[in-house]
């Protein structure tokens, strides 16, 4: 029934798919690709990424888990991304489902729809997805033998305006959790209990939280009261962590797109988590402790990698690669053993204070790009408070190396709005971007061309600046103004973002479960890849939060108190709340926090008693 | 050394686009261990070159690429080697090792056959169907509006058709077109298809429509050489698969 279903799909998309944008994006036959049996499998799961292809396939964790959960026997995963709006129309002109790409398989007759939450902009596409493969939207209305929908990624960890819609998130690393979910769904489907029973055991997996089976109370100003948890389930949910990320799965057969996408490389994962401690950054928060792969074993996979995907270029990633405590040597012997068959290597991130010449140069030897810096704060003082330990010595002696190195193109990238900013601060990013210029100037570089991006501002939560608000749009969108104005040179390429854009990934970042009403209501009024400057409807928007009765300056522009109860309070990074109190307590002194990498222990909570701790392998 | 190669590009590979061919082929070649030959200069490219674009979703019978090697090789073992490493769509016909000298793909293709099956919306006759499509060649010009980022150009496609018949096979309109190649311009097969249905009537159901260019050739007073046969140096022959 269900194959016949599927070739009903692909003789009916067959005949409009040369019309849409990239055919490619829908027809997952791609090198590599994982085709497996359906019969012989007992769980079938559908991976949904809610934004194109190109942006989905780029995601290294939706390439760990796809080929992760494919190399159990027992299990068969196939992908879905959200169709860019010129096939959504044909799909539902022609009554067409979502489709998993592999077989063209309809979503709907999925065991588990898994979606991944990078971002918060694409919560209207998960919407749409299973509006999209005719599932009901809300978990409440969905039948026995309606897919398990289950959500993952960095959103997850405050995922309450989703609350209502799916019905287990997944907190944290998944390679040893979600098998452990897949077996209980493979019980499940064989001998089926009723659905509370269900969820009640696949709550006591490390990181399962189902929203169901927490109460969320209000007070009569709008704040939380608070969260209550059933009795059977955890009353805080903590993440799951990997232990030994050096023995970790990791893909070395990886789906090689005929698309371009957009990080079209080879992806080598050399460690996870970051302990430099900038007081915005989630990611930074929620994926400690750090944990390095050893050199041998980074190695093994680049070899199978280059044999397996034939790729031109291999990205060493992390969240701060410069920071692995064996780059070096590992960047040499990659390029040693495969320079010679046009195979480069390349380092999405570089700090300014660990950057290193000489390993810049060494990784362009193949092909050559440009430079990326993040001072994030135009003076000392706002990087302190953001705990960004650089100084503009650091960044001039970095920039200066390159320019003597050869290099003509930088980037810099800044943020506006963040906490105690002043004139003076964004003052410093006008003038640090002259001195560059300056220091080009004198080295008799040639065409210097300097690109600053400044973004918004924008609170997460699980960070030290949780409880800050994001600055007023207008008040934003006047610094982006001045800052044009002072960075109006031929030289200089200016780039910001839309303000709206920002304050709504705000409202979200730090969204309770009402706003899940508003979620709902703009999708069915039209809002759909809100991340995309030419889709981004904000009028829809500020109609929906009307309609609702619900402020969403409440959420994004309204300072929090320390004893606020969080709508993520019960789900928990291992990071305490008393660490990320006191750093943001720091932070407004000006003070700054060591990495525990290269200091004492800062007592942010994560390892004691998770059997975790920090990995070096240098 | 220098190889031209043909392959056709069929099925599900009819959807990879020109210009990810390119990329699809230098990754094929890396995981064969055939190693390609590169540009100079700041950003090195394979030198990996293919005649006329194929348009995306029109299926290729046989094309051609040309491809610089580092090193000498057997030209059966790389044609074996780079084989099992394309999608399955794409298989190589045959290839042959290019004389010193010859010219690029893109300098002397200048002639393409295409063949097209479109279902008819409305059921009619041969007759009719003959004397559409003699009305459309007995036209001088035929203008046609393209759609560009500048908005509508108008344009006469006519001069570029250089024979076009047509026959019913079942509840399917099947033509054959031959067209002029060339830099400064063309037509594109959908192009013809929706101007005989606006001129003259014909009742294609043009969504539906399944194009394959059948061959592209070297024209050469009014003779159609193969791009394998002009490239060859003076007794070296192509190998099949």
């Amino acid at each position: 029934m269900c194959e016949q279903n599927a070739a009903e799909i692909r003789r009916k998309v067959d005949r409009f798919l040369a019309r849409v944008l990239k055919p490619g994006r829908y027809l997952g036959a791609e090198w590599n690709s994982i085709h497996k049996e359906w019969e012989s499998t007992r769980v079938h799961m559908a991976f949904a990424f809610p934004d194109v292809y190109e942006v989905g396939m780029s995601h290294l964790g939706t390439r760990i888990l796809y080929h992760l959960v494919n190399s159990f026997p027992d299990f068969l995963c196939e992908r879905v991304f959200a169709p860019w709006v010129d096939m959504e129309a044909r799909l539902r002109e022609n009554g067409v489902p979502l489709y998993a790409l592999e077989f063209f398989r309809p979503l709907k007759t999925f065991d588990v729809l898994g979606f991944t939450l990078q971002y918060e902009l694409s919560f209207t596409n998960v919407l749409n997805m299973l509006d999209l493969a005719g599932i009901p939207l809300r978990a409440g209305e969905r039948k026995a033998g309606d897919p398990w929908v289950i959500a993952g990624g960095p959103c997850a960890f405050n995922p309450e305006p989703l609350a209502p819609f799916i019905d287990f998130f997944l907190l944290g690393e998944s390679e040893e959790q979600l098998p452990q979910v897949l077996d209980l769904v493979a019980e499940q489907k064989e001998t089926p209990r009723p659905r509370a029973d269900f969820l009640r055991r696949v709550a006591q997996v490390q990181g399962v939280y189902v929203p169901e089976f927490y109460q969320v109370s209000y007070r009569e100003d709008g704040r939380l009261q608070g969260i209550e948890a059933e009795p059977g389930v955890p009353r805080v949910v903590e993440k799951a962590i990997v232990n030994n990320l050096d023995q970790a799965f990791f893909p070395t057969e990886p789906i090689v797109p005929y698309l371009e996408i957009i990080h079209d490389r080879m992806m080598l994962e050399v460690m996870r988590g970051c302990s430099r401690g900038c007081r915005f950054c989630q990611a930074g928060m929620i994926y400690r402790p750090v944990r390095e792969r050893s050199p041998q074993t980074l190695l093994g996979q680049a070899e199978k990698l280059v044999r397996s995907t034939g790729y031109e270029e291999i990205s060493l990633t992390s969240l701060s690669s410069g920071d692995y405590s064996c780059i070096r040597p590992v960047v040499g012997d990659i390029l040693a053993r495969y320079g010679g068959e046009w195979v480069g290597v390349s380092l999405p991130s570089l700090r300014i204070d660990s950057f290193d010449v000489e390993l810049a140069a060494e990784v362009q030897k193949v092909r050559k790009s440009g430079l990326t810096f993040a001072p994030e704060a135009g003076t000392q003082r706002l990087r302190n408070v953001i705990n960004k330990g650089v100084t503009e010595e650091n960044l001039m002696e970095a920039v200066g190396a390159a320019f003597r190195a050869g290099w003509s193109g930088i980037k810099l990238y800044f943020m506006i709005g963040l906490p105690t900013e002043t004139q003076e601060d964004l003052d410093g990013i006008a003038d640090l971007a002259a001195k560059v210029l300056d220091l080009g100037r004198r080295l008799g570089v040639r065409n210097v061309r300097l690109t600053v991006s400044a973004s918004s501002f924008v609170p997460k939560s699980h960070t030290p600046f949780q409880w800050e608000p994001q600055e007023a749009q207008a008040s934003l969108a006047q610094k982006q103004q001045y800052l044009k104005e002072r960075l109006r040179d031929r030289r200089i390429k200016y780039n910001y973002h839309d303000v709206a854009t920002s304050f709504l990934e705000a409202v979200f970042a730090k969204g309770d479960r009402r706003l899940a009403d508003v979620l709902e209501h703009a999708y069915r009024a039209g809002c759909r890849f809100d991340g995309w400057t030419e889709q981004f409807r904000y009028g829809l928007w500020q109609e929906s939060f009307r309609g609702l009765g619900l402020d969403p300056g409440f959420y994004a522009n309204r300072t929090l108190d320390y004893d606020d109860v969080l709508p993520w309070d019960h789900l928990e990074s291992g990071v305490s709340k008393e660490f990320l109190r006191r750093e943001h307590w720091k932070a407004l002194r000006e003070t700054n926090t060591q990495d525990c990498r290269f200091a004492e222990c800062t007592g942010c909570g994560v390892c004691p008693g998770r059997g975790v701790r920090i990995d070096l392998k240098g | 050394m220098r190889l031209r190669i043909a392959y056709s590009k069929m099925e599900a590979a009819r959807f990879i686009a020109h210009l990810d061919l390119a990329r699809v082929f230098e990754r094929a070649m890396r995981r064969a261990q055939i190693p390609v030959a590169y540009s100079e200069g700041f950003n090195p490219h394979p030198k990996i070159s293919f005649g006329s674009a194929l348009a995306v979703g029109v299926e290729g019978q046989k094309e051609y690429v040309d491809i610089e090697l580092r090193q000498e090789m057997d030209i059966r073992e790389i044609l074996g080697r780079l084989q099992e490493q394309l999608p399955s769509g794409i298989r190589l016909l045959e290839g042959s090792v290019m004389a010193p000298g010859s010219k690029a793909l893109m300098a002397i293709l200048n002639s393409a056959g295409y063949l097209i099956r479109v279902p008819m919306a409305l059921p009619i006759g041969p007759e009719r169907l003959r004397e559409g499509v003699q009305a459309w060649l007995g036209r001088e010009h035929v203008s046609y509006a393209r759609y560009t980022k500048r908005g509508p150009t108008e344009k006469d496609i006519r001069p570029w058709v250089k024979r076009l018949t047509a026959g019913i096979e079942g509840e399917e309109v099947v033509l054959e077109l031959e067209v002029e190649v060339g830099n400064s311009g063309g037509v594109r097969p959908e192009e013809v298809l929706a101007s005989l249905r606006e001129l003259e009537n014909l009742p294609f159901d043009l969504d539906a429509a399944r194009v394959r260019r059948t061959g592209i050739y070297v024209q050469y007073r009014g003779q159609n050489y193969s791009p394998l046969d002009t490239a060859k140096g003076p007794g070296s022959k192509s190998e099949a698969r």
